[in-house]
């Protein structure tokens, strides 16, 4: 099994090596087919090879595989550093060599480690010591003041998923053939053209069937596997939510109050103070407004109206309706500031020539001020995602606990609920990589797509 | 311009509050003289003044003797009145023992204070009491230190058998059965209780009369029939009745069927390694409450362990019956007066079954293991003093927990408290009315807090989504004995 894993990483490395650097020498071939095989190896090795045991299920050889390329896949991106170094192949500001020269400490390369010593130590300390630490203990069944602790290889990852190996393997991949045969069919498309149109429909169902390959993948629960794709459920839909509403919100109140009124400024000032607000008083806040018994909307509405409002609690649209609008109305405030900033930046010029141009208001909108506004949706579409992710778990603990039965516990409210309050350390560690690998994938796959669209003006 | 007037006055108020509260902290300081008992005396709030100016004579006594302080912190699990009420007792104590400062640290949990503790003994630096909470009574006593050594010591073996420890009188052998048999495990009566309370219901007379039912329903069907009567009248509550969805309300309800939790006598004859979610007795009384619910007679709040959600809908008249830990009997009689009459009553039992009995809830003081004899003969004194008649007394008349020791009760007794206010007798002798078997004591189960979480997560789908009681707690039952099974492949052995 593992030998196999290393036969396959042996034969990948001169292929990435062929592809990835410009000059590939019989050296580098077979240096890169070493790396690649120790970068396989390396998490084999740690976990004692624990995936490939006699009583691990197929899920498991898939993660141990899907281990063992990742590392070799690390290593030789970590050797093709060198290699480009060395090739003179220049990224970043040294792009620029031509017209700059790069700088340099006179004392010697100890300088600016020295300068940045004290953020390393602090990051060494409360960043990848205890991200480590995670890491370590997802692969554990272990609890605070337990007298033991056991290994139990990935099944912390394994029974979040379903069990067949082979619909997780083929999940992904049709997913993957949807969004590359889409870019294909976009690509051999007139501009303009039906079969354009076509395409781009094409794109946004490839994008929609990850969402739908990553809810096949996560078990519905039973046989001993853990229901997680309730959980995801809900973390979709409340994350969209929020990110959707705050920044929509945002931008429309942002665009009122750019407006020249009378006291714009006081009112520009009021907008923003949501943003101070912590997470666990906005839920409070929305608690009292929303609850049942002692709510100020549900008692106007039953003294005023005489309508019974139902309790926000026991429907799952409504539980998720108030937290998207308690979460998305504590973000309202950051969004309105950055894209009352962002308005100052539009060209006024290309505003006039579209007037000139007869456009109308909305099209005025849509067509020079969203995309002059880019950069700023882009940046907030990745904060407000890390906040949808990460800091709603006060504002879910003090409005609904997740119910009903569990209907708005999302993904971080999840992780506290296993692994802090019914100190399950492993399992919650276990989901927090998950979460971890979420983030960093959203951002990878934000970076590629929205840069390409992001314009920051110019030409 | 008018907005730096505006600021610099921001300012000049912020500094006047600054000043006027440093120079409240100074007198303190200065009264008490002791140097570190003021910091705590402090901290009492209220209580400073009268503490410090007992203070004095205190103050003289400790450097007369040696100067030496002993700290003994106390970690308690109550942020509220109760939070005061420790601190209270504690500048009590320290005024009487000039020798000890026992501080008080507060937390939101019990379970944040298990945490706490257990980390700060492995840095070195454990407290010597903490307050910690019934149905983690098996994860107290299995749980150890880095080294492998358990990290709380029995009261009783510490005692050992002394009526007396630094002049406070030990209290542990008039604690009262129900609590006594609770705690005792392995022939070890582990932690000194303190907050302990049961089930009790409050009636709303006012809406029952008007129903025509002139005693509180004693029995499911009762509840049910009441119900009925209720919801006929026309000017009907919203609801009839309702309680937290809580486990411990299962638990009660299994220990008074006479039905056990988890084998091995509920854990009490040997360690429990399983757990039965799907007992005739809790499958009936799940039952019952969809019917209630499904009928619209019990008002869900929509949130499990939601205590504050369903004592407003009580107090708001929604409802005509709460089922409530009796914990909160003054609370009750002190808001509802002029509102309603409250009228307490016994948590309602099956008719079908032969009653067995109500079991505790609530919280005792664990004390660590590995303290030096100045400090654990401290704890041990404070722990005593806590409970001692005056105090339990005080503490069960400020909240309506049980009078923890039956001294407590005959002073209370006494002073015609129990004539005063009727309904702080209905917890005692609700307790005084069962049996002591294994079922009406309450289990002991690792991962309790986790299992718990299992049931009211699965009575939360049962009542909102409609589902068949029998089939979900099948699910839950497979999902709580993995739990237990993990925890024992943890702790066991």
């Amino acid at each position: 099994m593992l030998i196999a894993g290393l036969v396959v990483a042996a034969i990948l490395g001169p292929l990435y090596v062929r592809r990835n650097t410009i000059n590939p020498t019989a050296a580098r071939y077979g240096i890169g087919s070493a790396v690649a095989v120790l970068g396989a190896a390396v998490t084999p090795l740690a976990m004692g090879q624990c995936s490939f045991a006699e009583h691990s299920s197929g899920v498991d050889k898939l993660l141990g595989y899907l281990l063992m390329f990742g590392g070799a896949w690390l290593a030789l991106m970590g050797a093709r550093i060198f290699w480009d170094r060395a090739d003179g192949k220049k990224k970043g500001d040294a792009a620029f060599a031509g017209e700059i020269r790069a700088g340099g400490f006179r004392l010697g390369l100890w300088v600016p480690w020295v300068l940045l010593s004290p953020t390393l130590i602090i990051l060494l300390v409360f960043l990848y010591f205890p991200a480590a630490a995670t890491f370590t203990l997802s692969t554990k069944l272990t609890r605070l003041g337990a007298p033991k602790s056991i290994d139990v290889c990935f099944t912390n990852f394994t029974e979040l998923l379903i069990t067949d190996p082979f619909k997780l393997v083929a999940y992904p991949l049709i997913a993957i053939a949807l969004i590359y045969g889409a870019r294909f069919w976009k690509s051999r498309s007139e501009p303009g053209s039906a079969s354009r149109k076509g395409a781009e429909v094409a794109a946004v169902i490839a994008m929609l069937s990850v969402f739908v390959a990553l809810y096949a993948m996560f078990s519905p629960g039973g046989g001993g596997q853990v229901a997680y794709r309730p959980v995801y459920i809900n973390t979709v839909i409340i994350s969209v939510g929020i990110v959707a509403f705050g920044m929509i919100g945002g931008l429309a109140v942002a665009y009122l109050a750019f407006r020249q009124i009378r006291g714009g400024g006081v009112y520009r000032t009021l907008l923003i103070w949501p943003y101070a607000i912590s997470p666990a008083v906005a839920g409070v806040l929305f608690f009292m407004i929303f609850d049942p018994t002692a709510g100020i909307f549900t008692h106007t509405m039953d003294v005023w109206f005489g309508i019974d409002v139902p309790n926000y609690r026991e429907s799952a649209v409504l539980a998720q309706s108030s937290i998207i609008l308690a979460s998305g109305w504590k973000i309202l405030g950051y969004n309105i500031l950055f894209y009352l900033a962002g308005l100052q930046t539009v060209p006024l010029e290309q505003i006039e020539a579209a007037l000139i141009e007869g456009a109308s208001t909305w099209q005025r909108f849509t067509k020079v001020v969203l995309p002059a506004l880019s950069p700023i949706t882009f940046f907030l579409l990745i904060t407000n995602l890390t906040y949808a992710f990460f800091e709603v778990y006060a504002t879910i603990d003090f409005m609904t606990k997740g119910a009903p039965a569990g209907k708005t516990s999302v993904a971080i409210y999840e992780i506290i609920r296993v692994g802090v309050n019914n100190g399950d350390l492993g399992r919650g560690a276990a989901q927090s990589v998950l979460l971890f690998i979420a983030v960093i994938a959203i951002t990878m796959w934000q970076f590629r797509t929205s840069g390409e669209r992001v314009s920051y003006g110019g030409s | 311009m008018k907005y730096r007037l505006l600021a610099l006055l921001a300012v000049i108020a912020l500094v006047a509050a600054a000043c006027s509260s440093s120079s409240d902290d100074e007198t303190a300081t200065t009264v008490a003289s002791g140097g570190e008992t003021a910091t705590t005396v402090v901290s009492g709030g209220e209580t400073a003044t009268t503490v410090a100016s007992g203070g004095d004579t205190a103050t003289t006594v400790a450097s007369a003797a040696s100067g030496e302080v002993t700290d003994i912190d106390f970690w308690v699990a109550f942020t509220d009145y109760r939070q005061e009420y420790s601190e209270e007792k504690a500048a009590a104590f320290n005024a009487a023992h000039p020798e000890y400062n026992v501080k008080i640290t507060s937390f939101a949990s019990y379970n944040d204070v298990f945490d706490a503790a257990v980390l700060a003994v492995d840095s070195g630096e454990p407290p010597a009491l903490i307050h910690f909470f019934e149905a983690a009574t098996r994860q107290a006593l299995d749980a150890v230190d880095s080294s492998g050594a358990p990290i709380f010591k029995s009261v009783t073996e510490a005692i050992g058998g002394r009526t007396e420890i630094v002049g406070e009188p030990v209290v542990l052998d008039s604690v009262i059965d129900a609590a006594r048999n609770y705690y005792t495990v392995d022939g070890s009566f582990y932690s000194m209780p303190w907050n302990t309370s049961t089930t009790v219901m409050f009636n709303n007379m006012d809406i029952l009369n008007e129903a025509g039912i002139t005693e509180p329903p004693a029995t499911w069907a009762d509840v049910t029939a009441a119900c009925e009567a209720i919801a006929a009248l026309p000017d009907a509550p919203s609801g009839c009745i309702t309680w937290p969805n809580h486990s411990w309300f299962v638990e009660q309800s299994l220990g008074q069927q006479g039905e056990l939790l988890a084998n091995n006598d509920n854990g009490r004859t040997g360690r429990a390694d399983e757990v039965f979610l799907e007992s005739d007795g809790l499958i009936n009384y799940l039952e019952w409450w969809k019917g209630l619910s499904d009928a619209g007679y019990y008002t869900y709040t929509g949130q499990q362990r939601d205590w504050g959600g369903t004592s407003n809908a009580y107090l708001a008249g929604e409802v005509a019956m709460l089922v409530y830990s009796s914990s909160d009997t003054t609370f009750f009689d002190r808001e509802t007066e002029g509102l309603f009459t409250n009228q307490a009553s016994f948590m309602p039992r099956n008719e079908a079954v032969d009653y067995v009995g109500n079991l505790i809830g609530g919280a005792t003081i664990w004390m660590l293991d590995g303290l030096d004899q100045v400090t654990e003969d401290g704890a041990l004194a404070f722990a005593n003093f806590f409970s001692n008649p005056e105090n339990a007394a005080e503490w069960h008349q400020l909240t309506g927990y049980e009078p923890i020791t039956k001294d407590s009760i005959t002073l209370l007794e006494g002073e015609g408290w129990y004539d005063e206010s009727p309904n702080s007798q209905v917890a005692s002798d609700q307790l005084a009315a069962a049996a002591d078997t294994p079922a009406s004591l309450g289990a002991l189960l690792g991962n309790f807090v986790a299992i718990r979480d299992v049931i009211t997560l699965a009575i939360e789908d049962i009542l909102v989504n409609d589902l068949d009681v029998a089939t979900r707690m099948a699910d839950a039952n497979a999902e709580a004995n993995k739990s237990l099974t993990e925890y024992e492949l943890l702790n066991a052995g």
